[in-house]
């Protein structure tokens, strides 16, 4: 070998003797360099394929349209179709030809753009009065409008109460119109003696009115039961509604004996109180899936301090205590087993102070006592506080008092708890008329319809927010980690419940109210399901280090050996050839 | 004393054996039937102490609801935990049992056959039976994930570990006779600790701030040498549903000769639940003393009611609580006047497990049954067809792989033959990753036999390396197995004078059973780097081979050795060859110029393949000496 090489080195000695020469009489090969060349083209094309299948599975999300979407929502709040209509049934002459115009113009004027569950509403004005029929303004469609020959209404009106005009005047108005897209509101504009404003318990009011010629009056009046009550609901609405993202709610009814020792209250929440809710239950039956529980605690102590006042022979506990009222170490209200899946659990809770705070009343900041003697916390649920009767005089017994709470009392609690449950629905308790003509007619059922169709906008728009700002979180979330495996599954709970919110909208704006609530709540529901899938809460998550842990070892190295022999042969192939062409060049210039 | 003790034993199996023999028990009707049905709610508390051999303290307490069957079960509640209603209505349940404990019941110590150590002796851990009241096995098996969860969630414990297949069975009848609606799981090694004990306290009306439940102090009773915390539930249509909630500690007393239950708890009962229908305190002394002289045990503290079992085993002081208050605590004191000599009951066979067999491969599970008669000897040989019946079951999880049919079974050590003992036996052996391993086995051993062992071999599976826990060097624990004893029965029927759930239990037919202690199996733990080292170990060598390749098809070796020699005419070693090179490639000289023609050397010379073979070896020794560094 070593004579081999030496015996090759000698004869290449006259060729220029290696590095020093510069010139080269044969053309400089190319097989290593296309040998390299192509070794580093292969792992060039190879390194696609690699990526490819070491690809986490990540199933595509619509990030686009669920952002364009949720942008057209925010930027434009559903609003479902409404049609308000007055209707005249004493002749009325208006003195300027456009009454439903500045009937809506009064309603815009308090508007606030950017609240959920507004109506896109229309205005007619009707004036039937015996002979003449006068339809103004726009509607929908013609089934919209008050169909005339209601004249008869006047005289029947006369000599009924309230109840009975909310009766006839609901037949009235199911017999005159129907077959409308979104909801009808009325209201029936009388002249008479007394005045007064009357809003009844289905989707209509009435007036009555001695002076119908004041047109700004009239139509003040009309725009604020259509905009602040029929519309509004008469409150600035809160942002939450506590329903469970699958439209269940469970109310678990508590009552606390604060120290059984003192004394024991029992109660008959299962007679009584189911009684008294039922009708609740049933007219919320749209808008959620009620059901109801009840426990008995003891030894429930309050955690927030109490004072006793002497003026009213009480203990009293400040407003700005009663965060502090609610003792989670002690009152094991417990979240219930039925609430499966993402129901919403309310709790109520009827307090019985103990021998050493008793009575206890809240006081609120001007001093005065509540009137309930309730408070409720939103979203969590309400508190009665319930003062045993007999209770100031400190003088008991040795015997442990054992009763059970009256029926009229708990009557009395369960209508606090209904006010609350209103409150917690972001309506009012009970409404404080303006002044003493102004009425508004309290459902037995608790809600009346106008206000049911107002939680069920409001909810049917809260869904179709929150179910859009989850898809959005989880589409941010799966952007932000990108090797994260998203599951074929997630990917396609996105779709579908983007799909409902779509068909949601629609619906909305077409009028179909149960459609449009039944995919609200179908899109939150599944967007809840994308983003708490048990695949992206666990640690699925293969990180950028990992996977280059694992290729390193073997790329590095070799992509270093590939490189470098490639550039080197380059590198050499380039000056061999500057040596070939000099020489070719002397060759030329020699000859 | 001793003969005492003679005497009740013989007395105990006499009855066993002519009396009860016939009757084909169930475990579950230990006494609930004779209970009238209530209409209302009911809550009562009940504390039992009892002295033990060995100068112990056991302190029993059990609290039971009941709520009357009604359609508004699970909804609305006036003194019955509301969640167990749920739990009960939403699972279909019949029956529950769910204890938490911590150490092992002494069953040689502090009694094997009492009512007491029978019903309460748990193995250490979590164990979870359930019979539901579902027709299809599936939906069982779904029921039971379920439920699982709301135990843990409910308890604060890992019970949803249960919910694998691979951790719980459905024996047939070596736990409880039932029609494959039983799911049977346990967790050897979950602690038990205060976050246990407190959702357990919050389904009593009073939870600990009356009442007996009030002696409850935290430091005390987990101080303890054994606690266990239980939760019974039974469900029909006549009785609604009860729960028995029983917390059985055995504490030690400071001083042996005297003790009180303030010592003992370091609280006083003040007075009773006042939600409770019966309060009471029972003081349990083993052997009749009301018949002797007392001069034994002289107790601080009146007893309302004293009395006997029926068969005269024990002596029941009772309190009612009713009568104290603030103002006079209710505080027994035990002063022992002689050393106590208590007598206790032993099981017929005194049941102990081990491990046999060395390494990480292969090894086997031994059973080994003492006769607790050994004075007794020769009692019962002479009655040919004298037989005592003996049950075991186990479960054993799917990475021990057990084989049965090296069963085998000796008897005062000689081998018998499996056919000769085995009088009933059901196997369902493991599958990998699905199912645990269930042995359910009914023996027959004559009567005068003194000892019994049964052994299995079995061999250790592998994990992924995925299905490790945290700690894999710990081991693995095999669940207790369950010797029962199904023709001796314990009970103690009291006099009806006294009104109590607890005692009211001790009168059902509770046969005699025991608990092994827990087998811990050390299996083969890989190293858990192993994944990533094979991976850099391999991609090193591909990558050598790889790069020298590239560099044997691409080099001119004799146009580079033609260079350096060109340089240094004189012949280098080797290694200055090697140093030559590498600085020469270090400065970065140019080394290519020369002719290519001139090449016609073969491209795999030996020395080429000797220099790769010699990089590629010390690139392996580096690589071994830094992984093993």
């Amino acid at each position: 070998m070593a004579d081999d090489t030496s015996a090759a080195a000698g004869t290449s000695t006259e060729t220029g003797a290696g590095t020093e020469s510069n010139l080269r009489t044969t053309k400089p090969g190319t097989k290593r360099l296309f040998l390299t060349v192509s070794v580093l083209i292969s792992f060039l094309l190879g390194a696609p394929f690699l990526l490819k299948s070491t690809e986490i599975h990540r199933s595509p999300l619509p990030s686009a349209a669920i952002s364009s979407l949720s942008d057209h929502l925010h930027s434009n709040p559903p609003s479902f179709p409404c049609h308000f209509q007055a209707i005249f049934l004493s002749p009325f002459k208006p003195s300027d030809s456009s009454l439903s115009l500045s009937v809506a113009e009064r309603i815009r004027a308090q508007l606030s753009a950017q609240s959920c569950g507004n109506c896109n509403f229309t205005v007619s004005v009707t004036v039937d009065s015996g002979s003449s029929c006068r339809h103004e303004g726009d509607a929908a469609s013609a089934a919209c409008l008050w169909e005339c020959g209601g004249g008869g209404l006047v005289d029947a009106i006369e000599g009924r109460d309230d109840q009975g005009i909310d009766e006839l005047l609901l037949s009235a108005v199911n017999g005159r119109t129907g077959g409308c897209a979104g909801r009808v509101y009325s209201i029936f504009v009388i002249e008479g003696r007394d005045e007064r404003v009357v809003i009844g318990k289905h989707r209509h009011a009435w007036m009555v009115l001695k002076d119908l010629d004041d047109s700004t009056s009239v139509v003040s009046m009309i725009g604020t039961v259509f905009g602040d009550y029929f519309m509004r609901g008469g409150v600035e609405k809160g942002e939450y509604i506590p329903v469970g993202s699958d439209g269940n709610v469970v109310l678990s009814f508590s009552l606390l004996n604060s120290n059984p020792s003192d004394w024991i209250y029992d109660w008959d929440f299962q007679r009584t109180g189911e009684v008294l809710l039922a009708p609740v239950l049933e007219a919320l039956a749209p808008v959620a899936n009620i059901t109801m529980e009840s426990q008995v605690l003891y030894h429930a102590p309050k955690s927030s301090i109490s004072y006793w006042d002497e003026k009213l022979e009480a203990y009293v506990v400040n407003t700005r205590d009663l965060p502090f009222f609610v003792n989670s170490n002690e009152w094991h209200l417990d979240t219930s087993l039925s609430a499966s899946g993402r129901s919403k659990v309310l709790q109520f809770v009827v307090y019985v102070p103990s021998a050493s705070e008793c009575p206890l009343y809240i006081r609120t900041p001007e001093g005065e006592m509540s009137k309930t003697n309730a408070f409720i916390s939103p979203m969590w649920g309400g508190v009665a506080i319930w003062n045993p009767p007999g209770c100031s005089m400190q003088s008991q017994g040795i015997h442990i008092v054992r009763d059970v709470l009256p029926p009229q009392e708990l009557e009395k609690i369960i209508e606090i708890f209904i006010g609350q449950l209103r409150l917690l629905f972001g309506l009012n308790s009970n409404y404080v008329e303006p002044s003493p003509k102004f009425k508004v007619l309290a459902s037995e059922k608790g809600f009346t319809n106008w206000e049911l169709d107002l939680l069920y906008r409001q909810h049917t728009c809260f869904n179709l927010l929150s179910s859009l700002s989850t898809l959005q979180s989880l589409s941010t979330l799966v952007e932000s980690l990108p090797r994260m495996i998203v599951m074929d599954e997630i990917g396609k709970q996105v779709e579908l419940s983007l799909e409902a919110a779509n068909l949601a909208e629609s619906n909305i704006s077409l009028g179909i109210n149960n459609a449009s609530a039944l995919s609200s709540i179908r899109a939150r529901a599944l967007a809840e399901d994308a983003f708490f899938h048990p695949s992206i809460m666990s640690i699925s998550y293969s990180s950028m280090e990992h996977y280059f842990a694992i290729y390193m070892p073997f790329f590095a190295p070799v992509s270093l050996h590939v490189l470098l022999a490639a550039v080197k042969e380059v590198k050499r192939y380039f000056a061999e050839r500057s040596k070939y062409l000099t020489f070719r060049a002397s060759k030329l210039k020699s000859s | 004393m001793a003969s005492h003790t003679f005497l009740s034993l013989l007395l105990f199996y006499l009855y066993s054996f002519h009396l009860l023999r016939p009757i084909y028990c169930s475990f579950g009707s230990n006494g609930f039937e004779t209970t009238s049905v209530p209409k209302e709610e009911e809550f009562s508390e009940e504390l039992l102490l009892k002295p033990l051999p060995d100068y112990k303290v056991l302190a029993h307490f059990h609290f039971t609801s009941t709520s009357p069957p009604s359609s508004s079960n699970g909804k609305h509640h006036h003194l019955f935990p509301k969640s167990i209603a749920q739990l009960v209505k939403k699972y279909k349940i019949r029956e529950l049992e769910l204890s938490f404990t911590q150490g092992r019941w002494n069953y040689d110590r502090w009694g094997a056959s009492d009512p007491l150590s029978t019903a309460n002796g748990k193995p250490p851990g979590v164990e979870l039976w359930a019979l539901f009241d579902i027709p299809t096995k599936e939906e069982i098996d779904a029921t039971w994930r379920n439920l699982t969860h709301s135990l843990s969630g409910l308890f604060c414990a890992s019970i949803n570990f249960l919910e694998s297949s691979t951790s719980y069975s459905a024996p047939l009848w070596g736990f409880l006779p039932n029609n494959g609606d039983l799911r049977y799981g346990a967790l050897p090694r979950e602690a038990v600790c205060t976050e246990n004990l407190t959702p357990w306290l919050k389904l009593l009306p009073c939870r600990d701030k009356a009442g007996i439940a009030s002696l409850l102090d935290r430091p005390s009773i987990y101080r303890g040498h054994y606690h266990s915390q239980r939760l019974k539930l039974r469900s029909d249509g006549l009785n609604g549903i009860v729960i028995e909630q029983t917390l059985s500690v055995v504490l030690q007393p400071i001083d042996r000769t005297s003790w009180s239950m303030h010592q003992l708890f370091k609280k006083s009962l003040t007075g009773k639940c006042a939600l409770a229908k019966s309060s009471k305190v029972f003081l349990e002394i083993e052997g009749n003393l009301v018949s002797q002289n007392e001069n034994i045990l002289e107790l601080v503290g009146e007893a309302d009611m004293v009395t006997n079992d029926q068969r005269d085993h024990s002596t029941i002081y009772q309190y009612n609580v009713e009568r104290y208050s603030e103002h006079e605590a209710l505080d027994i004191r035990v002063n022992w006047k002689k050393l106590l000599q208590v007598s206790f009951l032993q099981a017929p066979l005194h049941a102990s497990r081990f491990l046999m067999g060395s390494g990480n491969e292969r090894g086997s599970i031994a059973i080994s049954l003492q006769s607790a008669r050994n004075s007794t000897k020769g009692l019962y040989d002479n009655s040919k067809n004298c037989f005592t019946r003996v049950v075991i079951f186990q479960v054993v999880p799917w990475y021990v792989k057990v084989y049965y049919h090296t069963l085998r079974i000796y008897v005062d050590g000689a081998i018998r033959d499996a056919k000769d003992v085995v009088e009933k036996i059901n196997v369902a052996p493991s599958e990998d990753k699905v199912s645990p391993g269930t042995l359910e086995m009914m023996l027959q051993f004559p009567c005068g036999m003194m000892s019994a062992a049964l052994t299995l071999d079995f061999d250790k599976g592998f994990l992924h390396i995925d299905e490790y826990p945290p700690d894999a060097n710990q081991g693995f624990d095999i669940p207790s197995a369950l010797v029962s004893f199904p023709d001796f029965i314990s009970r103690r029927i009291y006099p009806d004078s006294i009104s109590s759930p607890l005692l009211q239990s001790y009168k059902g037919r509770n046969i005699v059973k025991s608990y092994t202690e827990v087998l811990l199996v050390p299996l083969t733990t890989p190293d858990f780097s192993m994944p990533y080292n094979v991976i850099t170990f391999t991609c090193t060598v591909l990558a050598l081979y790889f790069g020298s390749m590239v560099n044997v098809l691409r080099r001119r070796v004799s146009e580079e050795e033609r260079l350096a020699k060109s340089k240094d005419k004189r012949k280098p070693g080797l290694i200055p060859l090697l140093i030559s090179k590498i600085s020469n490639k270090v400065r970065g000289i140019k080394e290519d110029s020369a002719n290519q023609s001139q090449s016609s050397q073969p491209i795999l010379g030996p020395k080429v393949v000797f220099k790769v073979v010699l990089i590629a070896l010390i690139a392996v020794l580096g690589h071994y000496i830094f992984n093993s560094s």
